[in-house]
């Protein structure tokens, strides 16, 4: 495939997963670290089902479909770590979270019918640069939705202080617990849509540092802010590559370039790029949207 | 007239230590009662056990004739028992009408998905919401307020806004946790008017800790005691202050 139009679709991706962990980490506040786990499972759940069980159908409903069930499979793996790790606070639910995600990876290293660590090949190429994108608007429209309606309040009390937060009323379990299944959903949903663009997927595309470089992603565009989630992802996805188009020494010393930038940036604005502002295009062009 | 919140004999143990000791009160429906005594005396450990963060280790707590303990905080406030904290807990990078809309989320009754395809039923109770939030904010005089971070409210506009968010969960018991430490003389003022008018315009019970003797002997009519988490005496503002166990308790005894 083409590299540009690669990496283009790999920006959609990660949009897709960062809009979806900085609902867990930036809006409800609870430090997940398991996102690659989910990640994986939609991209494994919906190759198989595109491989073993799809009906001769057009290229696009089994996408589709496999995009929803990428979305179930994870939203449920969710639902199953979240209600015993949710109980946890802070560092301990980050340690809690990493280690779901690695026995997500390493349960399907084991799993011979999917490939184990040899990985999963022959899925069809049904991804294309439209379905991604689609899939990109859906999650912010889905997401910003829900964050600004009464249920993204009571997700963003839990962050700003727990225990107000059930003061007020709010059923703060059930909140975390929501907010955890949504984005692993959408983690789901572009583990679907990686399987189908790179056609061989396999147990290492979804280490712990994947679910890093997500958290970097949100933390560089500002926690809590769905525009930084987006710019992160983007830059994150795009300036390792970049690095290699500036003659040998460059392309050489890239990884280390990146890391300093990473630094700088993080030293300059230590809040992330957006902080928690929202940069709403609607409102931008005057087309009305209110708070 | 029945009692709208007793607490029978409620007993709170930290390993060996007891905090509070077989604490019975009765609050009726539109009292305005002072809980005092000094630092570490179980004050706030009685907060917490009627809002439900602790478990009391023995006795019951009945709200409108219902046994409460062992209920989730949330549950709780839900059944209309509201309180602000010691030290100041709004959400602080909010504004100042997402603080008070938050408080109105039990009222709401739309589901995930009319917020996701913003459905009528969505636009109709948000509508509502603001609109109460609005007005709620107006009689509290923070109107001018209404955008700003919760963060940014100069010391005594916070802790107005705290008893608002506690109010707009439409209580029908609020528990004040020293509202007017921190405050200076004009603002303890100001606060010692407004617990009055909260009381009587919302037609509420309000049971309030307070370090502030003045303020506690001005606004209370009936006044609770305790000191290392006994109940030592209960009366009226005049008793209270002319009880020699609760002299002693403040002050010591005489050693000759």
């Amino acid at each position: 495939m083409d590299y540009f139009l690669y990496l283009t679709q790999m920006c959609g991706i990660f949009i897709i997963l960062a809009v979806g962990l900085n609902l867990i980490n930036g809006m409800c506040g609870q430090f997940s670290l398991g996102h690659a786990g989910f990640w994986a499972i939609g991209a494994y759940t919906s190759a198989a089902f595109t491989v073993f069980v799809a009906p001769p159908l057009p290229g696009f409903i089994v996408l589709f479909i496999g995009c929803i069930i990428g979305f179930i499979t994870a939203g449920i793996a969710g639902l199953i770590i979240g209600v015993p790790c949710l109980r946890l606070k802070g560092d301990y639910l980050a340690i809690a979270t990493l280690g779901f995600g690695e026995i997500i990876r390493i349960v399907i290293m084991n799993m011979n019918s999917v490939g184990g660590p040899r990985g999963f090949t022959g899925i069809p190429q049904l991804s294309n640069l439209f379905w991604v994108y689609l899939w990109v608007v859906i999650t912010i429209v889905v997401i910003a939705n829900i964050v600004r309606g009464t249920h993204g309040r009571a997700i963003i009390s839990i962050r700003e202080d727990e225990i107000a937060a059930e003061s007020m009323g709010i059923n703060t379990f059930r909140y975390k617990t929501l907010a955890f299944c949504v984005g692993a959903g959408f983690a789901g949903v572009a583990g679907a849509l990686f399987s189908h663009t790179t056609q061989f997927i396999s147990p290492t595309n979804f280490t712990f540092m994947w679910s890093v470089i997500i958290l970097l992603m949100i933390i560089l565009g500002g926690m809590g802010s769905i525009t930084g989630a987006v710019v992160g992802a983007i830059i994150l996805t795009i300036l390792p590559e970049l690095l290699r188009f500036f003659g040998d020494t460059v392309s050489q010393w890239r990884m280390v370039i990146y890391s300093v930038i990473l630094i700088l940036l993080m030293m300059i604005r230590p809040t992330g790029l957006f902080g928690k502002h929202e940069f709403n295009p609607l409102k931008f062009l005057k087309l009305g949207g209110k708070s | 007239m029945n009692p709208i919140m007793e607490t029978q004999a409620i007993t709170m143990r930290f390993g060996g230590l007891v905090a509070v000791n077989e604490f019975s009160m009765k609050i009726g429906a539109n009292d305005l009662i002072g809980l005092i005594g000094p630092n570490g005396a179980g004050k706030t450990t009685i907060f917490n056990m009627i809002t439900g963060h602790y478990l009391p280790s023995e006795g019951k707590i009945l709200f409108n004739g219902e046994s409460i303990s062992g209920k989730e905080p949330a549950v709780i406030t839900q059944g209309g028992i509201a309180r602000t904290f010691q030290n100041i807990r709004l959400f602080k990078d909010l504004s100042v009408l997402d603080n008070i809309r938050i408080a109105g989320h039990s009222r709401l009754s739309y589901g995930l998905a009319s917020s996701i395809f913003r459905t009528k039923a969505f636009h109709e109770e948000e509508n509502k919401l603001r609109a109460e939030a609005f007005e709620l904010l107006k009689i509290m005089k923070l109107e001018h307020r209404v955008d700003s971070l919760a963060k940014n409210l100069p010391y005594g506009e916070q802790r107005r806004l705290e008893i608002a968010r506690a109010l707009a969960t439409h209580p029908k018991l609020l528990l004040l946790d020293e509202p007017a430490a921190g405050m200076n003389p004009n603002e303890t003022k100001e606060l010692t008017g407004l617990i009055r008018w909260v009381r009587d315009h919302f037609k509420i019970a309000v049971l309030l800790i307070e370090h502030d003797m003045k303020l506690v002997m001005e606004v209370c009519e009936s006044i609770y005691v305790v000191d290392h988490g006994e109940l030592i005496a209960h009366g009226g503002p005049k008793d209270i202050q002319n009880n020699p166990k609760v002299i002693e308790a403040y002050l010591g005894t005489t050693e000759v």
